[in-house]
């Protein structure tokens, strides 16, 4: 089969489009291949996502738990920039869901009897809304010296990309204002990873990648909704996942339960937005706000 | 143009002597076993199969960012002896050995010696080169039970792939007799993702898949050679990588470190071997051993 495939590829060069392949060491092609990665280079085009996984709890001096499994979606669009000095550029509109499972049924879990404080406490999905990159990111900065790099590590017409992690260490939005005196920083690692055919990159004629395949962890502690307070452990998500053509591409019953309780999250939010990041922090913040506020106190 | 319009363009030329019957059905115990099979080593008895990854090592202490100790690159070399039992059915075994480099996390040079960060202590890097590292007992399509195998991959947009976790919790090999009192349980969890094209990997004409990718990821304590003692904290690694036709696939400085020190790591163990598995922390204290041996003579 593996013959085939190469007699495959020999007739694509013969009948194959004479238009230019992009070339990583060019700085807004690097950039455009690392758009097409994750998202596209056409505006208005949705990329969805799909990833799934385990999240287990580490305690030292006990065996790690399989508390929840996790079945995830996001929803992203990228506006392309076409800037005189600095190139092509994108930005990136996402929303994002990650829906808490039981472990054995594999049901959407509402509530959880938490194992250590035996409180049954209401279950809070990640639905984060938006995820959006600040700023545009282009090809070159404002002198037009190029910046955009293509990670360029390839296998057999593969790119591998990732094997770093985002060391996250700032101030807990739950937390009070004295914290690099007394603690509770929010403190979390998250590593993303994507393997991709270098041919959807680098054709001219595609807008995005169709076979990423990625894979994402975080380490962090408790999650708020949890109740843990300030007990010692941590907190292990991961996944893997892979691009989809369209929402309907997603499991029905994910699709049912979306539609149902995050009707938003069909489509990215608007090209344009300009609201601040949310994160599962700030979500139950929010949260905690609004229900003392109708209860009266503080 | 992508790996799939071609491989369907294949399967298409293909079409006289392949017939519906080849895909294999992830429900029958048989069928099951032998997507298993192909999704760890190769159908084919003896064909060596080569993984490659890389990524980075971290720490976790509670109260500081986390930080970057290394850059790693790693090689597993592996190969399936079949079997067959009256009772369980056909089976297989994996037999393997595996090399994880640490390299400094700027230059990405092979590191052999290491400033411990918090304890200033400068220490010699043990780095992983595990010799075998053998699947313990055989996968059949019948367990000993007579349950049948499952291949529980997610098929979605024609891609199959699986997530797996492995929390380990067991007696420390470093530590005394009393852990289930004092403590120092060795305590860790491996988590790793397989991808593959669905077509590729139930393709029952195909004894071995065109493509494989992994993400591999591990949280511990602190490695024995760190020399951290009770301190608290763990490391944790992210890697990502794929399946490599040879050793001369591998990346740098990989493949020439395994060339000049690990020289036997080019081949998997023999077929039949039955030697007990290693991991870091024997490999740890075996030479720890030789060398208190050493030094008392």
């Amino acid at each position: 089969m593996r013959k085939m495939l190469f007699a495959g590829a020999a007739l694509a060069c013969l009948t194959g489009p004479a238009a230019a392949q992009l070339d990583p060491a060019k700085p807004d092609d690097a950039l455009k291949m690392n758009t097409k990665v994750i998202c596209s280079i056409k505006a208005g085009e949705h990329n969805v996502w799909y990833w799934e996984g385990t999240v287990y709890s580490r305690i030292r001096g006990e065996k790690d738990r399989h508390l929840f499994d996790v079945a995830a979606m996001s929803v992203r669009q990228c506006q392309p920039f076409n800037d005189p000095i600095r190139g092509f550029g994108t930005r990136s509109v996402n929303r994002e869901i990650m829906l808490y499972l039981d472990p054995k049924t594999k049901q959407v879990l509402r509530s959880w009897k938490n194992p250590w404080s035996g409180e049954k406490v209401e279950v809070m999905h990640v639905h984060n809304d938006p995820v959006n990159s600040r700023e545009p990111t282009f090809a070159r900065d404002a002198e037009g010296k190029p910046t955009a790099k293509f990670s360029h590590v390839t296998k057999d017409g593969y790119v591998y990309q990732g094997g770093g992690a985002a060391l996250l260490f700032y101030d807990n939005p739950l937390a009070g204002e004295y914290q690099d005196y007394v603690g509770n920083k929010y403190q979390a690692s998250e590593f993303l990873t994507a393997t991709v055919p270098l041919e959807e990159l680098t054709d001219p004629k595609s807008s995005r990648s169709k076979n990423t395949v990625i894979s994402w962890g975080r380490i962090s502690r408790w999650m708020p909704w949890m109740k843990m307070g300030a007990r010692d452990g941590l907190l292990v998500h991961y996944t893997g996942g892979t691009r989809l053509n369209s929402f309907e591409d997603l499991p029905a019953w994910m699709k049912k339960e979306i539609r149902a309780n995050y009707p938003t999250y069909v489509a990215p939010p608007p090209a344009n937005d300009k609201r601040p990041n949310e994160t599962s922090w700030t979500v139950f913040k929010r949260k905690v706000d609004e229900q003392r506020a109708k209860d009266g106190k503080k | 143009m992508s790996i799939k319009p071609w491989r369907l363009a294949a399967a298409a030329l293909l079409v006289p002597t392949v017939s519906a019957a080849a895909t294999l059905d992830p429900k029958k115990p048989e069928d099951a076993l032998k997507i298993m099979q192909k999704s760890i080593c190769s159908l084919n008895e003896g064909e060596q199969v080569i993984y490659w990854w890389k990524g980075a090592m971290f720490s976790r202490v509670e109260g500081e960012k986390d930080r970057e100790l290394f850059k790693l690159q790693g090689m597993n070399i592996r190969q399936c002896k079949n079997l067959k039992d009256p009772k369980r059915g056909p089976g297989f075994r994996s037999v393997s050995r595996e090399i994880m480099l640490h390299l400094d996390p700027t230059t990405e040079q092979v590191v052999d010696t290491w400033k411990n960060p918090w304890t200033d202590e400068q220490l010699e890097v043990f780095h992983v080169a595990n010799d075998p590292v053998n699947m313990r007992n055989p996968m059949h399509a019948y367990s000993s039970d007579g349950k049948p195998i499952e291949a529980d991959f997610t098929v979605i947009n024609g891609r199959a792939f699986k997530g797996g976790n492995a929390p380990l919790f067991y007696k420390n090999p470093l530590q005394g007799e009393y852990q289930d009192w004092v403590g120092g349980t060795y305590h860790a969890m491996e988590m790793g993702n397989d991808f593959f094209y669905a077509d590729d990997l139930f393709d029952g004409s195909d004894p071995s898949v065109d493509h494989h990718s992994i993400s591999w990821s591990r949280i511990s304590g602190w490695l024995p050679w760190m020399k951290m003692g009770d301190r608290n904290g763990v490391i944790y690694t992210a890697t990502v990588g794929g399946r490599v036709k040879s050793i001369d696939d591998l990346p740098e400085p990989l493949r020439s470190t395994l060339r000049q020190r690990y020289p036997h790591y080019a081949a998997p163990p023999p077929l039949t071997d039955q030697r007990p598995n290693e991991t870091s922390w024997e490999v740890f204290k075996k030479r720890m051993e030789a060398r208190a041996k050493e030094g008392a003579k």
